[in-house]
């Protein structure tokens, strides 16, 4: 069941961010999205296979749910949070998208406690929390060092 | 941990580093910046991806340098795999490849990957375990090199790619 629900969260996630308006050019999205899948592979592996502060599940469909969840949702959910900020470019309404997506990801880890993907050893959800909310920050602040850097030297060739 | 003895595999990381980023500062500009900067993103996020899926976890196929933990020079290893998707995509544009040249290119690097790869297990740098063999990494490095590809394409069809 795991396996289902977080395919289906893949599915949804992916096509909505087909359809959706695109505020960043399809290069620094993804480079977004590597960026992010890079630092959530590396401190998932870290936290659960080094420091064992979370259990990841035996059973090979549930291990698959962990991996599309770390490959696809998480760092999908931080590219399209970017693409809703430029959008409407407000900062009432950016604390309001951050907030969902923090939202959505951490409903996404109880989804993920619930099938029993993960199990808490010496962690809970407010280190997750953190987790994201640096996540959001280095989205945001790697972008606008990307853009900027981007426009200058291809004004300077 | 940063490294367990700091020994053959390390060097040839760091050896093999500078080799490949000088080669990276003093080829001619080609590509602009934002496709330079995903290039090198790629070959890291791709490694990434498949040794922590693939060679760690369930599967569990390779060891990284000395020892089963995870240690600095394991995330080194990693960056290795940044030049070469640069040269790849570098070397796509240079040579202009096309759609009658494209499979010939993805096989021509995935031959230069596999025996990149065998470099990498006589510097002890990767073991393979679990009875993953060396021509298994042929049908990897395809499917990457395919995906890389066909992504440039993509991306290439959104913008003006070329700087001259």
């Amino acid at each position: 069941m795991g396996f289902t629900v977080f395919f289906f969260i893949a599915f949804l996630v992916s096509s909505l961010f087909i359809i959706m308006e695109k505020k960043l050019s399809i290069a620094h999205s993804t480079f977004i999205y590597l960026l992010m899948s890079i630092i959530t592979i590396n401190v998932s592996w870290i936290v659960t296979e080094e420091l064992k502060l979370i259990e990841v599940t035996d059973e090979t469909m549930n291990y698959l749910a962990f991996i599309i969840n770390r490959t696809i949702i998480t760092p999908m959910i931080l590219v399209m949070q970017l693409h809703l900020i430029y959008k409407y470019k407000s900062t009432g309404i950016t604390f309001l998208i951050t907030l969902c997506s923090l939202g959505a990801l951490l409903i996404i880890r109880g989804l993920a406690i619930y099938f029993d993907i993960h199990t808490y050893k010496n962690w809970n959800i407010g280190f997750d929390l953190v987790f994201f909310l640096v996540l959001h920050l280095i989205a945001f602040y790697t972008y606008r060092l990307l853009r900027n850097r981007t426009y200058r030297e291809v004004n300077k060739s | 941990m940063l490294w367990e003895n700091f020994d053959k595999n390390e060097i040839s990381i760091l050896l093999l580093m500078v080799i490949t980023f000088t080669i990276v500062r003093l080829l001619p500009k080609r590509l602009p910046p934002n496709i330079a900067y995903l290039s090198l993103l790629w070959g890291l996020a791709s490694g990434m991806f498949l040794d922590f899926t693939i060679g760690g976890g369930q599967m569990d196929f390779y060891m990284v340098n000395d020892a089963q933990k995870y240690e600095l020079f394991d995330f080194l290893y990693y960056v290795l795999f940044s030049p070469f998707s640069y040269f790849f995509v570098y070397f796509y544009e240079t040579l202009g490849i096309n759609k009658k040249t494209f499979i010939w290119y993805v096989i021509g690097w995935s031959f230069i990957a596999v025996g990149i790869n065998w470099l990498l297990i006589w510097l002890d740098i990767i073991q393979f375990q679990k009875g993953f063999e060396l021509p298994y990494s042929f049908a990897v490095f395809l499917m990457i090199q395919t995906t890389t590809g066909l992504y440039y394409e993509f991306i290439k069809s959104r913008q003006e790619v070329m700087l001259g």
